[in-house]
């Protein structure tokens, strides 16, 4: 009785919100009004990382290849066909008679532009590793381009359907990433009609948008707003001046089911959630027990994975055992070694490695506070005892890169990227993230990482992680999951690469 | 010997000195005042329940407060459909909602109290010997606390936490350097008041030293503004852990806090209100409970103070 009583005054509640606000919203307008969580820091996609980026990224511009989220495949977006002339070489033939959204013609200038801006350091491109691989770019004819690489790199077409996309070469010259910020011009299936830094997008319809893989967009205009709490957002979404939100948690998105007022889609993401120990010994701790793979071990085993991810993941997370994510190529889950939860194995293993009483550690987290007290709660049913520090990613990232992490609950996304090496081999290969520094890892990644041979770059990743996940460097926990609540008549078929596909939606 | 209670005839005749000295003690009058008073004494009763609570925590809490079970999250109270298992129901991680109360009254008025000591005894040695010497160390105390009173207190305990992390030592130390300045400004205008009085010029004239004088004639008779000043920033330091909690900056879990339990409840809130309404009320009374006997010891030990 009670509940129901809560219900309506939180109806009541929406109701009198919607009179106060001009409803722009809906299919009759036909305008898609859609909220952001975190703040853009500029729409020019190689000056921001974020996830709301990637989003205005495929929404605004393209790229030479297209890769289906459905079916994995890469098909010709901006360029028409490709081949590699040799180990380092890439030949496009370019698809004719596209224009950009201010009238420029897509040809070859614009992919040697683009290519020479982003690939030179001294550009600043905020994601170095999604361009660093390309050397230059050369024109063979109008619509003939060949981008040069600096060594082998597998992986060059999935980035080049991914982060790359192509600027107009006259516009950008003069424009530059701030001006490209503020007045976005791309070939994309939508162009930006209006930009308030951080805080408001709209986008309008591409009518003349070429026979592109994404598909043609149906919906005239998208209103994006940047809301960052949930609550309001979901009051918004009550009173109608929302139509989609994303991201949204676990337990909102449930109750939100409920109500039957919702589609509320789940589609699992790359980003996978897994505690970092100090195996190198690199920290300032005193003895350092996670030098010890027994206790590496004992920690892997402490951890009801299944019941935090039934519990408080849910959707389409996953428990994960290796350091990459399953669907990535290379990453093979047959050779990882798993681990049940089994908190008296465990203790066993800490009590063998000279711990029968535990011991204390600094336990560091960034997101997810709640998965990260689930699990230092798990932790210290078996003996370690957690001193719990949040801290912001940047700042737990500079203490890390330091080495003076001993445990830490962290979160990898692979920026999308379906290949191990965009994970494995960015933490194990003793850059400055590497905990393990592990030779033997090493010398795999190197051999996986470079190999042009399909066939030789499984078996590598596959010994790498054989030998991670034997040596506990890490404990893999879970998938995450993202949840897309969105009214009943936007048809909408999420993705699981965690990219709202505006291109995609339709009204009913 | 007249005996005037006996023989009521006789009342009416007595002198009206020797009436006043067979009127009640000021023992008497002051514990009818106390009794008269009602706000101080909901907020000593309160209070002291309060206080019982979290000394006897571990007996009265019906769970483990840390003990996480993740079958059984976010379970409605008692009064909203939930069951006698988990009388406040559950929190995000399925722990007893009442158990974390009960330990989160713990910190809380550990917090106050220790925080309200520390500032106590820092302010009122600054406030006292600035008011008693007046001059030039008058000169600088009114300096610091000037400088002090520039300074808003939850940007520096939030900068001062971000730098240093959060933990319960660290907010206590932080908010124990921090509120002082009521102390001082109270104590320093309370002794120089007292300052001037016969007994203390007494004191000095029959050659007592100046700790003498500041701890047996000064200290007794501000000690009752004292008294009032402390439970205001009781107060004030219980509301500043709550906020510096909820902002994630105070106590880290999984210690129970209820700031900490509000901000964990908050993401809920349209849903599961209940989950930010009960520790907010609990901080709520408990504050009341602490402002309200304050006052109330104001009003009873000085009378005169009181319009």
């Amino acid at each position: 009785m009670k509940r129901t009583s809560l219900k309506l005054s939180i109806a009541a509640l929406a109701l009198s919100a919607a009179g106060a606000m001009p409803v722009l919203a809906d299919k009759a307008s036909d305008t898609l009004n859609v909220a952001f969580t975190k703040e853009l820091e500029n729409v020019d996609s190689y000056f921001n990382s974020s996830r709301e980026g990637v989003v205005m990224q495929r929404a605004v511009w393209d790229g030479l290849i297209y890769r289906d989220p459905v079916t994995n495949e890469y098909k010709g977006n901006l360029a028409e066909s490709w081949s590699w002339i040799d180990d380092t070489t890439l030949e496009f033939k370019l698809r004719q008679g596209i224009t950009f959204h201010n009238g420029e013609v897509f040809n070859a200038d614009d992919v040697v532009y683009t290519v020479n801006f982003v690939a030179d350091e001294k550009s600043g491109v905020k994601t170095q590793r999604n361009v660093n691989w390309m050397k230059s770019a050369e024109k063979i004819d109008d619509y003939t381009v060949r981008i040069h690489l600096k060594e082998k790199f597998p992986a060059a077409i999935e980035f080049l359907s991914g982060p790359v996309s192509m600027y107009p070469n006259e516009y950008y010259a003069e424009a530059g990433p701030s001006g490209m910020g503020l007045k976005p011009v791309g070939t994309g299936p939508y162009k930006v009609t209006e930009v308030i830094p951080g805080q408001h997008f709209k986008l309008e319809k591409n009518e003349n948008y070429h026979d592109s893989p994404k598909g043609q967009p149906t919906i005239s205009k998208i209103d994006i707003r940047t809301i960052p709490d949930v609550n309001t957002q979901i009051a918004e979404l009550f009173s109608g001046s929302l139509d989609m939100i994303w991201q949204t948690p676990a337990d909102q998105a449930e109750k939100l089911a409920q109500m039957g007022n919702f589609t509320v889609a789940n589609e699992s993401t790359m980003r996978v959630g897994y505690l970092a120990m100090d195996a190198a010994g690199r920290s300032s701790m005193d003895p350092n027990p996670f030098t010890d793979v027994r206790v590496r071990r004992a920690v892997n085993h402490a951890i009801d994975r299944k019941a935090i991810v039934d519990n408080l993941l849910k959707g389409s997370s996953k428990v994960i055992n290796t350091p990459c994510f399953p669907s990535q190529f290379g990453c093979q889950e047959d050779k990882a070694v798993s681990y049940d939860y089994d908190p008296e194995k465990a203790k066993a293993l800490l009590a063998e490695a000279g711990y029968p009483d535990g011991f204390k550690t600094e336990f560091y987290a960034y997101r997810n506070r709640d998965y990260a007290e689930a699990i230092a709660s798990y932790l210290n049913a078996v003996g370690i005892d957690t001193d719990f520090k949040m801290l912001q990613y940047s700042a737990l990232r500079e203490l890390n890169m330091k080495g003076e992490v001993p445990l830490s609950f962290m979160t990898w996304g692979s920026y999308s990227i379906n290949d191990a090496s965009a994970m494995v081999s960015q933490f194990f290969k003793h850059g400055s993230l590497d905990d393990a520094r592990d030779d033997q890892a090493l010398a795999d990644l190197t051999v996986a990482d470079s190999s042009t041979n399909p066939d030789e770059r499984i078996e590598y990743y596959g010994k790498a992680i054989n030998r991670i996940t034997d040596q506990a460097f890490w404990a893999p926990m879970f998938s995450y999951n993202t949840n897309y609540v969105f009214k009943t008549d936007v048809d909408y078929q999420p993705t699981p690469d965690e990219v709202l596909r505006f291109t995609t939606m339709k009204w009913k | 010997m007249t005996h005037a209670d006996s023989d009521p005839a006789n009342a009416i005749e007595i002198d009206p000195l020797l009436q006043e000295v067979m009127g009640p003690t000021p023992g008497q009058l002051l514990r009818s005042r106390i009794v008269g008073h009602q706000g101080l004494v909901i907020g000593v009763v309160v209070l002291t329940i309060m206080v019982i609570i979290a000394i006897f925590a571990p007996l009265i809490a019906p769970h483990d407060p840390y003990a996480q079970s993740l079958m059984a999250r976010m379970k409605p109270p008692v009064f909203l459909g939930g069951t006698w298992e988990h009388p406040l129901g559950t929190d995000h991680l399925g722990r007893d909602y009442l158990s974390r109360l009960i330990y989160g009254a713990r910190v809380s008025l550990l917090i106050g109290v220790i925080a309200a000591t520390i500032s106590g005894v820092i302010g009122t040695a600054m406030g006292v010997a600035a008011g008693y010497f007046g001059g030039k160390v008058d000169a600088v105390v009114t300096f610091l606390i000037n400088v002090r009173l520039a300074m808003p207190v939850v940007l520096v305990a939030l900068a001062v936490v971000a730098i240093l992390g959060g933990s319960l030592t660290v907010v206590i130390a932080v908010l124990g350097l921090l509120l002082w300045d009521r102390f001082a400004v109270v104590m320093r205008a309370s002794t120089r008041q007292v300052r001037e009085r016969e007994y203390v010029a007494a004191a000095r004239a029959i050659g007592a030293s100046t700790p003498r004088i500041l701890l047996t004639e000064i200290m007794p008779n501000i000690a009752n503004n004292l008294i009032v000043v402390v439970t205001l920033e009781m107060a004030h330091a219980i509301l500043l852990e709550a906020a510096l909690s909820f902002l994630g900056l105070g106590v880290q879990p999984p210690t129970p806090s209820w700031g900490l339990m509000v901000s964990e409840g908050k993401n809920m809130m349209l849903f599961e209100p209940w989950l930010v309404l009960i520790p907010g009320a609990v901080l709520f009374i408990l504050v009341l409970a602490i402002n309200l006997m304050g006052d109330g010891l104001r009003d009873v030990t000085a009378p005169e103070n009181r319009s």
